[in-house]
Order: C-alpha cells, then structure tokens, then sequence
C-alpha cells in the first residue's frame, strides 16, 4: 500500500498515462517521454513562441495576400481588403469565413495564450469564474483553422497562371503562415499542468 | 489517496481537458465514459476498435493515393483549361519562390496525414496479430506528436472556398481526386480524430495481459 497526494498525481503530456511527480524531472512509466516540469523555465518556450507569431502576424496584415495580375496591371489586396472585396461582390459567407479565420481566430488565440501565461505566473485572474480549461481547449480546436487562407491562396495561385490572367501568391502568405505555424507551437509549448497548480 | 502498488496507477484516467482524476470502469460495448467536472468523453469502449481501425487505416490509404495522383479540380478560364492536384499545388508554390509556405504546406497536408495513416496500418496490424510489445510504444508516441498537425480537413474546407471564390469567373468540374478526398477525411475524422490515443494504449494493455496470462 503507498500513499499519494492526489496533487502530485500529473499525467504524461505525449500518453496521457498518470503519473506521480517525483520531482525535477520524469519520465513517463508507459511511454517514456520526460514531463518537463521546470520550476523556473516553465513558461519561457510557449512566451518565445507567441511573441514570434504576434511579429510575424503584423507583416502578414501590412502586405498584399494575393497579387491579381490582369492584361499588365498588378493588384494587390491585403487579408483585410479581401474581406471587404468579397463582401462587396455579395459573397457574405465566405467573407464571413474568411475573416474568422484570417483575423478573429489569430487575434482570439493570441488574447487567450497571453491571458493564459500571464496567470499563471502573476495572481490576477485567480478567480474561477473563468475557466482557463476550457479556453486553453478553444485555443487548441480553432488553432488550426486559421491555415485556410494560407490554402487558399495556394490553391488560387496553382489554378490560374494564364498569360493574360494570374494569380500570385503575396508576402502576406509567408509571414501568414509562419504566424499560423508559431500559434500553434505556443500552444502545444504551453504546460496545462500549470493551470491546475494555481486554481 | 492509496493505492496499492505503482501499477495501480495505470487504472487511473486524468481528463485531458480538465484535469480531474477519474477511475477506468469496466462498461458495456458502444458506451463512452464522460467527465464529471466538465463532461468531455475519457475513453469509449469499443471491442471493434482493433478490426475497424485497421480496415479503414488501408481504405484510408487507398484513397488518399487516389486522391494525390488524379486531378482534384478542372477549370476552364477564358478558353483555357487548368487543372490541380495536390502535390502541383505544393510544387507551384515551391516554384515561385515560396519554400517556407511550400514547405509547411507540404507536411501539413501531405507527409503528415500519409505518416498518421501508415502508423495507423502499422500499429493496428501488431497489434492485430498479438505483437503488443513490439514497435507499439515507439509508433504511439510518434503518432501522439504528428496527430495533430495533419490538416486534410482544413485543406477540404479550403478547396471549397476557393472554387466559391471562382464561381462566376470560371467553369469548375470536379476532379477524381476531390470526391476521393472527401471519402478520405471523413474517414479521418472517424479513426484518427475522434479516437483518443488513451483507447489504443488501453487496448495495448489489454492485449499485453492476455499475452502474460498466457
């Protein structure tokens, strides 16, 4: 017979298999990968990440998306002129899907991880009348859906190369992605156990 | 909290969502278990998991070679006709420049949904013929780490938007490879998605302690 706390009892980030903290650092009893569990170093890597995509997320609204070349004359629209272009032609729900995912969705994401790492660590936010749970999990579901535009312009450029009419991927779609790509790493970084230590 | 020994501690279950620690059951076939605290399904019991899984990891993989190699989309713009398969869209990123965004592209919507479906094949298949100690541990950890940045869904949702952003400017006839497409996430959805890694690693612990009971 052994006793434990139930506080002490973390499960593996990669197995999900219950393990019992035993201090600096474990490893996993099924799969074998090691729990990080760094007291001082526990948020740093999911900070480094997000700050990478909030940067990159600024060029990504500044440049052109896609680049219309028509019989000699380029046009350039950003993510947000596109919305506003497709709007105009009268097709509201991809406009509306468009703009969820290329604006609302990266915004959310980076409000709810900075709200995130910043309770953890600093005491504001101990009420419980939010549930940092279930926003870490949104975060995680709507993460990936901001790709979209990155997809479609991908597919927009491969389908229409004429010599007259072309589309042309834009500066916006790297930096985009790369924006997208780092979202996505802080929020995989981000230790959930913390959550828990400071209800 | 007592428990018995450390092997004890593989009948526990810590909600992946909300962190409360929960007990296995034993429960009937077809039933899911569901956290109390915040109600998201644990595990779900399922005794077909093992022949369904692997049927529809190779139908999986049937398709998506289908979906790669035939054309997804035609188009026929001012007398010109255009077509686009998966990997074109890649290479004609790559080749105007953008090997980042090519790159990326090319993992998430071509390495990783092919890898999560060879492992699948793979892991079901030891496991099928009772190999539970053999490769399972190192394919379930790789598994755990590609799952989910494999985005045939996503890529989906992407085709759609892009031919409604067309229509009126060119005519569209779907490809081979669109429909197979279509039959290939659904089944993603099905096997890859909505199966929670903690239900194979508990049918590998079933399939170990039959073996040593042996």
């Amino acid at each position: 017979m052994i006793k434990i706390d139930k506080k002490k009892l973390i499960p593996c980030p990669i197995c999900s298999a219950v393990n019992i903290n035993k201090g600096k650092e474990n490893t996993c009893y099924r799969c074998g990968s090691a729990i990080y569990h760094h007291k001082k170093f526990s948020t740093e890597k999911s900070w480094a990440f997000l700050i990478t995509a909030i940067i990159a997320y600024i060029p990504a609204n500044i440049y052109p998306m896609l680049i219309t070349n028509t019989f000699g004359t380029h046009v350039g629209s950003t993510i947000l002129e596109g919305v506003v272009l497709l709007w105009e032609h009268g097709s509201y729900p991809i406009a509306i899907v468009i703009f969820f995912a290329s604006i609302m969705i990266p915004i959310i994401k980076f409000l709810i991880l900075l709200y995130l790492l910043i309770s953890v660590k600093y005491p504001i936010g101990k009420d419980k009348k939010i549930n940092k749970h279930k926003l870490y999990y949104i975060t995680e579901a709507i993460g990936p859906w901001s790709m979209i535009d990155v997809f479609v312009v991908a597919i927009l450029a491969a389908l229409i190369h004429l010599s007259n009419v072309s589309i042309v991927a834009g500066m916006a779609a790297r930096a985009f992605a790369i924006s997208v790509f780092f979202t996505l790493l802080a929020a995989h970084a981000f230790d959930k156990t913390l959550i828990n230590e400071y209800k | 909290m007592k428990l018995k020994n450390e092997a004890a501690l593989d009948n526990l279950i810590i909600c992946h969502r909300c962190f409360t620690l929960h007990k296995e059951v034993p429960m009937r076939d077809g039933l899911e278990a569901c956290c109390l605290e915040c109600g998201s399904v644990l595990y779900r019991h399922n005794t077909k998991l093992l022949d369904k899984g692997l049927a529809l990891s190779i139908t999986g993989l049937i398709f998506f070679v289908l979906a790669n190699f035939f054309p997804l989309v035609k188009i026929e713009i001012l007398g010109h006709e255009q077509l686009i398969t998966i990997p074109k869209t890649i290479f004609s990123l790559m080749q105007s420049g953008f090997y980042i965004v090519g790159l990326l592209c090319m993992f998430l919507i071509f390495i990783f949904p092919l890898m999560t479906f060879t492992i699948n094949t793979i892991l079901f298949s030891l496991l099928k013929l009772k190999h539970a100690n053999l490769w399972t541990k190192e394919l379930l950890v790789l598994l755990a780490h590609i799952k989910p940045w494999s985005m045939t869904d996503i890529f989906l949702i992407s085709i759609l938007v892009s031919l409604v952003k067309l229509i009126g400017h060119a005519q569209i006839h779907m490809g081979v490879a669109f429909y197979s497409l279509v039959v290939f996430v659904l089944i993603d959805l099905y096997i890859v998605k909505r199966v929670h890694l903690l239900e194979i690693w508990i049918l590998r612990k079933q399939i170990l302690s039959e073996e040593y009971s042996k």
